[in-house]
């Protein structure tokens, strides 16, 4: 309060000696002060804005030029090496000598195998078993040296104790999870000591089990032809629901409002309120009722001999009409809040002196009310376009994106690829390419519209000093 | 003053160490479970964990040991939000101990570290991993390493409902020999769409109703792929195929389906408890589903008289190149990396019991589900069962499994996601095809062959 009072203090100082001193006001009005009770108190709200804001959408930048899965995980990825890499690496060029030097298994029960056993902490008595009966023999596959060891009569009763034990005497590369490249490197380097320095940097290179870094993400969304269908849908989504309800049923309501007696305007504006309090499940639910077999519009429908079937699914027009309700009644509502507001500020003595004119309710509405609801307008519609183009939530859960794909919008297949799929196959990097693409266009939206709005007029300091 | 105090100590001393013994000697685990695609009739995936952690303490008690387990366990009906619960809390490090998940999920959990090769912690050459069918021990293998064990295996079925059959002219041969036409590819996919259609034109269904496939992602599809001689894997170099022809040849199919009139051409995405309330009432002239659909139909949705009303074949072939299938979707017990060392020996040794015939029976039967076992089989429950023996002769010994790769997730949503265009007129079949293809080439470059 005080730091906001001392810089328009500084300000208003600056502007009442416009001749005196005029190097140092003008430097004074450049830069105001800022105290540090006043950096303490944007703090909360900046560490917020950085948390939710600034970070999901560099995250989301990131990951967009990553090919980040369900495969790759999401944190660092190990080094694995595995028969099907071999094979792929074998169809690279890999010769089939390398391919098996490295996947081979080898186990020797001798004395530095017995040694690293017994530091390891495998039981005494077992281990004396595998130096009595066992000593010397080499095993060239895993399950037949622990099927040796299972032969002796103090093995463990746990499987996973017994192959602890068997991995001290032998060295496997093969499906070994390593942490870094130097330790698959290093194993590698012992295993097959034969293949070389290039071929070993090859195979610990395809090895890699994390995401990489991509752009491959942005030249799939370029040429797939799902990326047109998609933005089609998305435009005619945005632009039927803003155009239809959000800005016509929205105006049109507060305007029919305005001119009802005040106990019908409270009463009938949080009527209209409800589709935005209620909890979006519950709200979604609601609609089937209502437009599902047996539910209240096809019941009806069947009543009075019209075609009865599911709306909301059942065909691609009422699914499209479907999904733009649901949505378009909740905007409905947050137009009328911002138009019945911005109505209420237009001084009534405007409409008294148009009456006295003679003038009809549509010749205020035309002349004197519309032109004062510019700036609420361009509000509603920019606001409204970019919650829109990244609402996926009610279609979601109402026609899902069906029948078909025929409903799904862009932010519904960014969340679908990135995060909710039958198959499983979460693409997290494609996911959030698309996710950056809703950002990008979101912001080039928010700055046309400031620039529209003169965002900059509006908050300059004002004309007249208070 | 001084033996008091040294009793005092001495005393202490040994209810510390007392306390100590006893804490070394009570081994204490909780082990939570989550299923996935798991309604009441399968709740048996996860309350055999908790019968077999009953024997396990039982086992320990007689041993000498003190075993106490916990098993907490959640159940997920659908697939989508349990895939997505399960790998974001993995990632989280956040995950249950054990998971029940399609067997196509092993190739990306194991890449990502999600789960632990369970033959690190069981034998499969003793009982009773050793009598699981070896097919499904294969189908829970990946990377030459065998990462779950079987819970369940299944086949799926083409429905045909006798009275409308009948109605359209069938005689009683006719409808008894259709499986084994199906079998032979005798009777293809294309004379079942005539057949529905004759069954709308005679009035015994309603429009659009003779065909009622499944109405959502599933397995099933990959079927017609086969059905039209698909193949989703080449078997020498294990890598992916995407036929075109088959491809082509199954999403005609279905656009041929929809202008015949016998399927709405907006049927995906519809609802299962609509399908399910019409295939129970016999509304439908040909449906297929799997065989656990049986045990919904007969206990939720009062469908009588089964094997008067309803019979049942393999997929049908689409025509000269195909074959008729089925496709089994075995789920699997995996233990994830989430798990303790510990824990994680623990849940083996659970799955291990809980894959014992008896308690395995009792999951195949209540669901309808197939065993896992030549010996569970044997089991009067499940010996007894009419839907489960006829099932196991007519249609298992014809079923697949769909691939262990890590990339057929990608594969699979382009399959479907053509399907979903091309049947609701979105885009040309050619096109459809054409998408699959460079969507799937473009993602898995080499990886993958396009005939």
């Amino acid at each position: 309060m005080s730091s906001s009072a001392e810089a328009t203090g500084g300000v208003a100082r600056a502007a009442r000696h416009p001749s005196t001193d005029r190097p140092h006001r003008q430097i004074a009005a450049a830069r105001p002060r800022i105290s540090l009770f006043g950096a303490l108190l944007l703090a909360p709200a900046l560490i917020l804005l950085t948390c939710f804001f600034l970070a999901p959408a560099v995250l989301t930048a990131v990951f967009a030029f990553t090919d980040m899965s369900t495969s790759t995980g999401i944190g660092k990825g190990q080094y694995v090496v595995t028969p099907n890499l071999l094979r792929e690496l074998a169809d690279a060029g890999l010769s089939d000598e390398v391919a098996e030097a490295v996947s081979v298994e080898t186990y020797t029960v001798d004395d530095a195998g017995l040694e690293a056993a017994e530091a390891g902490g495998v039981d005494g008595r077992f281990l004396k078993n595998i130096a009595d009966r066992l000593n010397g023999e080499t095993y060239t596959a895993a399950r037949e040296f622990e099927r040796a060891l299972r032969g002796l009569p103090d093995a463990p009763r746990s499987p996973r104790e017994l192959k602890l034990a068997a991995e001290h005497f032998g060295q496997s590369v093969l499906n070994q999870r390593f942490d870094t490249s130097e330790e698959l490197s290093a194993t590698l380097a012992e295993v097959a000591p034969n293949v070389s320095e290039e071929t070993r940097d090859r195979i610990v290179a395809s090895s890699y089990t994390g995401a990489v870094w991509t752009t491959e993400n942005f030249h799939t969304l370029a040429t797939q032809r799902e990326t047109a269908r998609l933005v089609a849908n998305t435009f005619l989504f945005v632009s039927a629901t803003l155009g239809f309800f959000n800005l016509s049923l929205g105006l049109f309501l507060a305007i029919v409002l305005f001119y009802m007696p005040k106990p019908v305007n409270s009463v009938f504006s949080t009527l209209w309120l409800l589709p935005r309090i209620t909890p979006v499940v519950l709200y979604a639910i609601m609609w089937k009722w209502f437009t599902w077999e047996g539910g209240f519009l096809p019941v009806l429908a069947e009543q009075v001999g019209l075609p009865s079937f599911n709306y909301m699914k059942g065909s691609v027009v009422t699914a499209w009409i479907t999904m733009i309700m649901v949505n378009g009644f909740i905007g409905a509502s947050f137009g009328l809040i911002l138009f019945s507001g911005a109505l209420r500020a237009i001084p009534v003595q405007q409409l008294w002196a148009s009456e006295v004119d003679g003038a009809t309710r549509w010749q205020q509405v035309r002349r004197i009310i519309l032109p004062q609801l510019r700036w609420p307008i361009l509000f509603v519609t920019a606001y409204q376009t970019l919650s829109l183009l990244s609402a996926y939530e009610q279609i979601w859960l109402t026609t899902n994106g069906g029948p078909g794909k025929t409903t799904t919008v862009w932010a519904l297949e960014a969340f679908r690829t990135a995060l909710s799929n039958y198959s499983g196959n979460l693409e997290y990097g494609l996911g959030a390419a698309m996710a950056l693409v809703l950002v990008i266009v979101g912001l080039t939206l928010s700055i046309l519209y400031l620039l529209l709005f003169r965002f900059g007029e509006l908050v300059s300091k004002p004309r007249i000093e208070f | 003053m001084t033996i008091s105090k040294t009793l005092t100590r001495g005393c202490l001393t040994a209810a510390l160490l007392s306390t100590v013994a006893f804490t070394a000697t009570a081994e204490d685990y909780t082990i939570t479970v989550w299923a996935g695609g798991t309604n009441e009739n399968s709740d048996y995936r996860y309350e055999a964990i908790s019968m077999a952690a009953d024997i396990l303490e039982r086992e320990a008690a007689v041993r000498g040991e003190d075993l106490s387990i916990t098993v907490e366990s959640q159940a997920w009906s659908g697939w989508d939000d349990f895939k997505q619960a399960f790998t974001l809390a993995s990632e989280a490090e956040n995950a249950p101990d054990i998971v029940v998940s399609g067997h196509e999920d092993i190739g990306p959990w194991s890449e990502a570290g999600l789960i632990r090769p369970i033959e690190d912690y069981v034998y499969f050459d003793v009982w009773p991993l050793n009598a699981i069918y070896p097919n499904l021990i294969d189908v829970a293998s990946y990377n030459g390493q065998v990462w779950g064990i079987p819970q369940d295996a299944e086949a799926r079925v083409f429905y045909w409902s006798i009275p409308a059959l009948k109605a359209i002219g069938w005689s009683e041969d006719e409808i008894e020999t259709l499986p084994s036409r199906v079998e032979s590819g005798e009777f293809t996919l294309y004379d079942m769409l005539e057949a529905a259609k004759a069954m709308q034109d005679e009035g015994v269904v309603g429009d659009e109703m003779g065909f009622a496939p499944r109405v959502s992602n599933g397995p099933d599809y990959w079927q017609f792929y086969q059905s039209f001689g698909g193949e989703m894997v080449d078997p020498e170099s294990g890598k992916l195929v995407v036929d075109t022809a088959a491809l082509t040849g199954m999403y005609q199919f279905f656009v041929d389906a929809v202008d015949m009139g016998v399927v709405p051409a907006t049927w995906l995405g519809s609802e299962w408890d609509m399908w399910h309330q019409n295939a129970a009432a016999g509304n439908y002239g040909a449906w297929h589903g799997g065989t656990w659909h049986y045990a919904q139909w007969t206990t939720q949705f009062g469908l009588e008289n089964f094997f008067d009303t309803v019979q049942y074949s393999l997929i049908p072939s689409g025509g000269e190149g195909g074959r008729a299938n089925s496709i089994t979707h075995p789920l699997v017990y995996l233990v994830t990396s989430a798990a303790s060392e510990d824990e994680a020996a623990i849940a083996a040794e659970l799955i291990a019991i809980a894959s014992e015939p008896r308690i395995n029976a009792l999951h195949a039967v209540k669901s309808a589900h197939l065993g896992i076992a030549e010996a569970e089989t044997t089991v009067p429950l499940y010996a007894e069962d009419r839907w489960l023996t006829a099932a196991s002769e007519r249609l298992a010994p014809h079923t697949n499994a769909i691939p262990n790769n890590a990339d057929f997730g990608i594969y699979w949503t382009a399959m479907f996601d053509g399907l979903e265009a091309s049947w609701t007129g979105v885009s040309s079949v050619e096109d459809a095809v054409a998408d699959v293809e460079a969507k799937v080439t473009q993602a898995l470059g080499d990886n993958v062959i396009v005939r």
